[in-house]
């Protein structure tokens, strides 16, 4: 069956019997998924179009929420809590699990006004307290250099690579515990992907990242833990390197090797 | 011989297309034409004349622009804010089995004919303004609440699309950030659809000012600029539609003209200021 291995390091997320239906559907289209996310490292999840690794991702956020009808089974277990209750805050549970997208997706707005939008919805109205936070997370998001002489200009003038990295700022300004990246170089260049990659690298120093991606090679650059999904279930979770040489379960094999996908 | 054919048909569209352009200018030369004498009589002073005496031959445009530009600020005012409300409504607040009845209901609103409006306004709307008001209940504030209701549904309606094409990738991004449906409406999908927004304002705009059937019923016709917004009053289409008729000097006759000029130029000038919006949107997407 599933080769799951469990990781030495603290959990930030565990996923316990996890079930996702969407409202089209009649049968769950995630079943039974049960794995540990552990802190301070990128997991990756791989496997081929529509296996429910982007359904997975966004349920940590609880994105599903926002179309009628979708529903979740089982537990997500967030410092001690399942996040899948009907009760939780989701407003506070995405300022703590923020999300970059497959596309760059700058607001309408400047650039220092992007970086600021989630701390202006905590209230932080402060404005050398904003500043020094946008500075910051400019900075760590390795967007200061090309940023800084135009924070005031509309962010829809930087390039695709830039406006990724504007997001990835403007999602760690927040300082979130979980970093959930959503095939995030799938619209930029190689140069850019490459950058993107770096970020991801470094950011784990602080937060836990999960990260979806089509592209192996990426899983395999950036990720401690790398998942593979297939047909709404997780085939094999293992250390990425393991996992990519030598796989546990012939899914995995065959996927990593070209045989399908 | 396709090649000939394909000249054939380019150059019949293009024939086509510069008739649509002659057709305007034509319009506005006889416009012009037929002004001439009521231009010469008056010159300027026909915009700041408010005395309207066809029988002293004298002939001044202000009661009827004002009455337009009041009647069409006054049904502004009250459909925008609530236009906007049902487009917010419909395209981020409403449940989705709600959504499509509730906006095609609103298409069929905006296909009602304009005379049925002014119909159902004299017969329902002007009791009520006089019950509340006094007066005969028939004036500006009658005119403009039924102009109001009247472009509301094309105001929600295309202000609904306009908010509607902002893409969920960038709604989603919001919410990620822990923002509610109040901030993503106020800070994304209004500063997103703003062009468009405004675009549809300003063809509403365009389409209450020249509006004649539906005011024609409830306006009374009356060459009065009064402060009283229950008073009877005129606008520029219900004189238009009213005084033709009886227009039997040629004086009268060039003075409705000059007055249908001046709702052209003024309704070019609305419709070239939604254009703008609408190509600068065009060019930034």
């Amino acid at each position: 069956m599933a080769t799951i291995i469990d990781v030495p390091e603290e959990k930030v997320l565990h996923v316990n019997n996890f079930e996702f239906t969407y409202a089209s559907s009649e049968t769950p289209n995630i079943k039974k998924l049960s794995m540990p996310i552990a802190k301070n490292c990128v997991t990756a999840l791989i496997g081929p179009s529509g296996c429910g690794k982007t359904t997975l991702l966004r349920s940590f956020n609880r994105m599903h929420d926002l179309y009628p009808g979708n529903t979740y089974e089982g537990e997500v277990l967030f410092e001690g809590r399942n996040i899948l209750d009907a009760k939780e805050d989701l407003i506070q549970l995405r300022t703590k699990i923020g999300m970059i997208f497959q596309k760059p997706t700058a607001f309408p707005m400047s650039i220092f006004d992007n970086v600021a939008y989630g701390l202006r919805l905590q209230g932080i109205k402060n404005k050398s307290e904003l500043g020094d936070r946008v500075e910051k997370a400019l900075k760590d998001a390795a967007i200061w250099n090309e940023a800084k002489d135009r924070l005031k200009h509309d962010a829809n003038g930087l390039s695709g690579g830039q406006q990724q990295r504007l997001c990835i700022a403007r999602a760690i300004a927040v300082e979130p515990e979980v970093l959930l990246f959503d095939e995030p170089t799938s619209a930029l260049d190689p140069i850019s992907t490459q950058g993107i990659e770096m970020l991801v690298s470094e950011l784990k120093e602080r937060v836990s990242i999960i990260i979806v991606t089509h592209n192996m090679q990426q899983a395999a650059r950036v990720s401690d833990y790398t998942g593979f999904m297939y047909l709404g279930e997780l085939i094999e979770l293992g250390e990425t390197e393991e996992l990519f040489v030598t796989p546990k379960e012939k899914l995995t094999e065959e996927y990593i090797t070209g045989k399908f996908g | 011989m396709s090649v000939v054919i394909d000249k054939v048909f380019a150059l019949s569209t293009k024939i086509i297309a510069l008739l649509v352009l002659l057709i305007v200018a034509w319009i506005f030369t006889v416009l012009l034409q037929h002004s001439m004498e009521s231009i010469n009589a008056f010159g300027f002073d026909f915009l700041t004349e408010t005395k309207w005496a066809p029988n002293l031959e004298k002939f001044g445009a202000l009661p009827a622009i004002t009455g337009s530009v009041i009647s069409t600020f006054l049904a502004m005012l009250l459909a925008v804010p609530i236009a906007i409300g049902v487009a917010i409504f419909l395209s981020e607040i409403a449940h989705h089995r709600l959504k499509a009845p509730v906006g095609v209901s609103i298409e069929l609103l905006a296909a009602i004919p304009s005379v049925v409006y002014g119909m159902w306004g004299l017969f329902y709307f002007v009791p009520i303004i006089r019950d509340l008001f006094g007066g005969l209940g028939i004036g500006m504030l009658t005119a403009g609440i039924v102009l109001a209701i009247m472009i509301l549904p094309f105001m929600a309606a295309v202000t609904r699309d306009a908010m509607d094409t902002t893409p969920d990738i960038l709604k989603e991004s919001a919410y990620a950030l822990g923002a509610t449906k109040w901030d993503v409406v106020k800070d994304i999908i209004v500063p997103y659809a703003k062009a468009g927004i405004i675009g549809s304002l300003i063809l509403a705009l365009g389409r209450a000012i020249g509006e004649t059937m539906a005011v024609t019923f409830v306006m009374g016709n009356v060459h009065k600029i009064s402060t009283d917004l229950t008073a009877p009053a005129t606008s520029i289409p219900v004189t238009l539609a009213n005084e033709f008729t009886e227009a039997d000097t040629d004086l009268y006759f060039s003075s409705l003209f000059e007055l249908s000029l001046i709702l052209l130029v003024i309704s070019f000038t609305i419709i070239s200021i939604a254009k703008f919006y609408f190509l600068r949107r065009k060019r930034s997407l």
